[in-house]
């Protein structure tokens, strides 16, 4: 009995063989094309819902987030150089085009298409998890942390102004500021940058002061 | 050797009685076939090699590992090159069209023959 399946079979498999390399870029190819839309739908998602700015958190966690920033960077831009290496192949690579040299080209190239492409998917993965990283530190973390600590300290966020005066500076919450002058709400912890005496309110007329610098902390 | 038959193209599975050579290659990614064909006695080459395809080979394998051996039988075709009466023009074949298996020796080491 004649099994021709088992032919058609045999026929698949030679032309496979003598096509695998073209098999194997336009898997890449789609790979590459999901790990670039995966990238570009986690990117879209997470960067529009994350905090706009670092600032104002503890160094530590600022630290954190930048270099999980950086490693996701670094990782997402290798992996679609390794991807785009997959499906386009490297530049440069010789050999001789003769029957079994070639051959085993062939065979090399299929494998190390697959190598690069298997690279490009762990460290594309990898960097989108860095950048979830990144973010979920950014949310829960919160603003300020360090500064919440002192009960000295005014809320974060209040605007804080440094006033020059032609007798020294002065640093404090701002109240009002308007053509009469300045007023100040100090704070009851000695500023470094405060050449004032005390805590509370301060109202310094506009003929003296000379420029009003907002800061981040007295 | 027997000479070339120039037989009608048929795709009939047929039980060769001459020995095949199955040789290995050095680097172990593909085997040769060589022999007669059983139907036509032209001469016939086929090449298997290791490619795509089955299981994933693993994080940390070396790259320039040698497959594993293939076990079984490899089924081939005639491959002679001649042409053959009432043959498809659209067929992919370059034979007579007969097949027949050919087992593989077992461990054949790379380079090495049955």
């Amino acid at each position: 009995m004649t099994d021709l399946a088992k032919k058609r079979a045999a026929q698949l498999g030679q032309q496979l063989q003598a096509d695998q390399l073209g098999a194997v870029r336009r898997q890449a190819e789609g790979w590459r094309n999901g790990l670039a839309g995966l990238t570009g739908l986690v990117g879209a998602v997470f960067v529009l819902k994350g905090r706009e700015s670092v600032a104002g958190m503890p160094d530590v966690w600022r630290w954190t987030t930048a270099a999980l920033l950086a490693a996701a960077f670094l990782l997402l831009l290798s992996g679609a150089l390794k991807a785009v290496r997959a499906a386009h192949g490297q530049v440069g690579e010789h050999t001789w085009l003769s029957g079994d040299r070639l051959f085993a080209a062939v065979l090399d190239e299929v494998e190390r298409t697959q190598d690069a492409l298997a690279s490009a998917r762990r460290r594309s993965v990898t960097g989108l998890c860095a950048i979830v990283a990144a973010l979920a530190v950014s949310w829960v973390v919160p603003v300020g942390a360090d500064e919440g600590k002192k009960a000295d300290e005014p809320a974060p966020g209040v605007p804080r102004v440094l006033v020059t005066t032609q007798k020294g500076t002065h640093c404090g919450r701002l109240v009002v500021g308007d053509g009469g002058g300045v007023t100040i709400e100090r704070s009851k912890g000695p500023g470094k940058k405060d050449s004032g005496r005390g805590p509370g309110r301060l109202r310094i007329p506009a003929a003296e002061v000379i420029s009003v610098t907002p800061v981040g902390r007295c | 050797m027997p000479a070339h038959d120039p037989t009608t193209f048929q795709e009939t599975e047929v039980h060769p009685t001459a020995p095949f050579t199955v040789h290995r290659s050095d680097d172990g990614r593909w085997y040769t076939v060589t022999g007669d064909c059983p139907a036509c006695h032209g001469r016939t080459v086929f090449r298997v090699a290791h490619g795509v395809l089955g299981p994933l080979k693993g994080r940390w394998r070396r790259r320039d590992a040698e497959p594993e051996p293939l076990t079984g039988a490899i089924p081939v075709y005639c491959q002679c090159g001649y042409p053959h009466p009432e043959r498809p023009p659209e067929s992919p074949d370059a034979g007579c069209g007969a097949f027949w298996d050919v087992p593989v020796p077992p461990a054949t080491p790379p380079g090495g023959a049955p």
